[in-house]
Formats: C-alpha cells, structure tokens, sequence
C-alpha cells in the first residue's frame, strides 16, 4: 500500500522530470560515512505523531483508552519538568488523534503552565493560543503540525536560554510516553504488523548517548539517573532483528518498562 | 511582572538573532524545499516541522541517520535552491547497504521515497552529481 502511495506521489510530479522505478543501484556507504552520519533531534528522533500515524494503519486505534489521570506539575526540579513536558506533548498528540478537543485543551494548559516555569512560555504562549483555537475548531490536521511546531519552539526556546540539555529529556519524556501508549494499543489488538514497530534500537541508543553526554550536575538528579537505568533495560527490549515479531509477553514487558518511566517523571517530588 | 517583561524582552532579542543567524542561502534553500514538498502534501504526506542543512560539493556528500516506523511512507527531500545543478538523495539500511527507493532528481532539488519493511535506523544521503559547491535543505514528509 506503501509503495502505491508513494508512485502515486511521484506521477503528481510528472511534469518535471522524475525516474518512478524503485532502485537499489546505489553503492553502499563507506566507513567514513557511516562513522560521520549527522545525528539530529530535529530529524533523528521521530514525533510522537509519526509514530502514532504508523499504528493507524491497521485501523483507527481507541487512543481514549490511552488517557492517563492528570500529573503534577507542581515539580521545581528542571530535569523532571523537561521531561513531563516530553510526555505532555505526547499526551497532546493523543488527543488530537482521539479527535477530543477538551482534551486538547487541558493538555495544553499543563504544556503551557511547565513551559512557563522553564522560563519558555514567552515563545509558546502564541502556540498555546493557537492550539486551542484549533481545538475548538476541531482543525484536527492543523492542531497535529501545531503541536509538532510547539515541540519545536520549546526546544528552541530551551537552546536561546541556554538550556539545551533539557532538549536531550523533553525528546527522551516524548519518546517513552509514545512507546507507553503504543505498547498499550498494541497489546488492545495484537498484530505482528503493529509489533514490528517496536524496534528501535539506534534510537534508544541515540538517546541514551544524549543522556550520557548531560552535564554531571543533571547526570546526578535522581530521576535522571533512573531513566538513564530503566533506557538500558528498554534497549534490550527494542533491540531486535528485523525479521523477529514482538511476542504479546515481550509487548507487555516493554509496556510495563514504558509504564514504569512515565509514573516516575509524573511522580510528585 | 518587570521580570516578565525583561524576560520577554529577552526572548525576543535572542528569537531575532536566531533570524538573522539564519543564511540567505539557508532561507532560499528552505523555502524552496518546503516549496517542492507541498506536491507531496497534496497527496497526504504530512511535511515533518524539522530539517538539515549541509554542504555539499562533488566530493563531498552529508549522510543523515533518521529513524523511520514500517507502514509509514516516506519522502525525504533536498533542494539547494539555486543554480543548476544535479542533486541526488538515496536511502540506505542501518549496515549502509542501498535499499529499494524511488528517486526523484531535478537539477536543484531531488527526492527519494522510501516505504520501510523495518522500523529502525536507516540513512538518507544527499550528494551532488554535477554543479558548484552549495548548501542544501533536507526536510522529509511521511503518511
């Protein structure tokens, strides 16, 4: 289906010049190219949306289901609010995929009220308004790139102030409240097509390098420490071939782990 | 509230040099990349809000690791925006091996769509078969 989308694409294009064979003529990288990939979180590390978009195909998911009771946000400590500013984001593109405006809302305010106290609400704040605008509006499509850009300017904001190493933990917050809810719509209906997407292993390891290379100071706060734990454990656990399926135990492990992360940034200090 | 204020204020002076930061070159690139992936949006690819920009020269190509989800399509998609030139943007497995995609080349701009069997690491690489030295924009879209 995949590749029907895509040759549709290209005949959109016929009108300048295009090749719409698929190829694999190319030679394979060298060392050196492998070894100097650029590695960005701007291209590097999905959204929440992309990864979301990918578990629709089999069917309109109950994202609903994947809610969660409202966390504290309460926190001083800035690596923990970096964080559940990740999950919230992610919260944001489940409602919008649950098409509930309220929600959206509700998200927002949260994503805005820790946005604020990272000292990045100047930046957002016009997001926030526009979120909700859409929200109401039920633009469902427009709120989807409103979020994606909001992720953004907060990483960007967080890189004005000088606070680029909370961007390595709101990507890590967003990445492991995905993996959370995808698990969970997984194990709802199980399919080795919804399974296989699991596997992320360079992605893991992307992060957890990220997490490796923080300051000493944010490398010792106690919640960083353990998610920097408990990635190693989901490493392990994403790290499969191509060719192997999650089984429904293995799922439900990863489920769990996901789980574990996310109650313990949106824990009370 | 003058601490909001001097905040804001702030912000507003670092988001300004951030712009000005920003190369003519790397405005045009961008714009005409985003430009050229409208086509792709038309057909349902929701254009990601993040890119890349690189150099590239005839001996000098950029590889970008992305990590892409099966099921999804993709189309990763470069321009640099001026002069005319051959670009050419290929995709590879995460051992660096060529995979099956389809390419689109023309003169400043080129494409590859990609459909992955495997969600994981793969990499995009833009290089320049013909043309001067120039830097390029590399966003992608996906559905």
């Amino acid at each position: 289906m995949s590749v029907i989308a895509l040759v549709s694409t290209v005949s959109a294009l016929a009108d300048q010049q295009s090749t719409a064979q698929p190829t694999a003529l190319d030679s394979p990288l060298s060392a050196d190219e492998l070894k100097n990939a650029v590695s960005i979180d701007a291209l590097t590390v999905p959204t929440p949306g992309e990864f979301f978009k990918a578990i629709e195909k089999g069917g309109k998911p109950n994202w609903t289901s994947e809610y969660r009771p409202p966390i504290s946000i309460n926190s001083t400590d800035r690596a923990q609010m970096a964080l559940n500013l990740g999950t919230l984001i992610a919260d944001g593109y489940i409602a919008v995929e649950a098409h509930d405006g309220q929600q959206v809302k509700n998200v927002g305010k949260d994503v805005l009220a820790l946005a604020k106290k990272l000292s990045v609400s100047q930046s957002v704040l016009a997001r926030g308004q526009s979120i909700a605008q859409f929200a109401e509006n039920d633009a469902w499509e427009q709120l989807n790139e409103e979020l994606e850009a909001t992720q953004n300017e907060v990483k960007k904001a967080l890189e004005e102030n000088r606070d680029t190493d909370l961007i390595t933990l709101v990507s890590i917050g967003g990445w492991i409240r995905g993996t959370e809810v995808i698990t969970g719509l997984v194990l709802q209906n199980y399919n080795p097509e919804d399974a296989k997407l699991l596997r992320q292993p360079a992605l893991v390891n992307y992060l957890k390098g990220k997490l490796a290379a923080l300051p000493e100071k944010i490398q010792k706060d106690p919640l960083v420490q353990t998610v920097s734990r408990d990635l190693d454990s989901i490493q392990k656990m994403v790290s499969f071939s191509a060719d192997h399926v999650p089984t429904v135990d293995e799922v439900k492990d990863l489920n769990i782990a996901a789980s574990k992360i996310t109650k313990e940034i949106g824990a009370s200090e | 509230m003058i601490r909001l204020i001097l905040t804001a204020l702030a912000v507003c002076l670092v988001m300004s040099y951030r712009c000005l930061a920003d190369t003519d070159e790397q405005v045009a690139t961008r714009s005409d990349v985003i430009d050229f992936a409208g086509a792709f949006q038309n057909d349902g690819f929701k254009i990601r809000d993040g890119n890349f920009f690189g150099k590239v020269s005839k001996d000098h190509s950029e590889v970008v690791a992305v990590n892409l989800y099966s099921g999804n399509a993709y189309w990763f998609t470069a321009s640099t925006g001026q002069k005319v030139e051959k670009l050419k943007v290929s995709v590879f497995d995460d051992n660096g091996k060529p995979v099956s995609y389809l390419p689109y080349q023309s003169g400043t701009r080129a494409a590859a769509g990609f459909s992955p069997d495997a969600s994981g690491l793969y990499y995009v690489k833009v290089a320049l078969e013909e043309g001067q030295p120039a830097t390029f924009c590399l966003i992608y879209s996906y559905k």
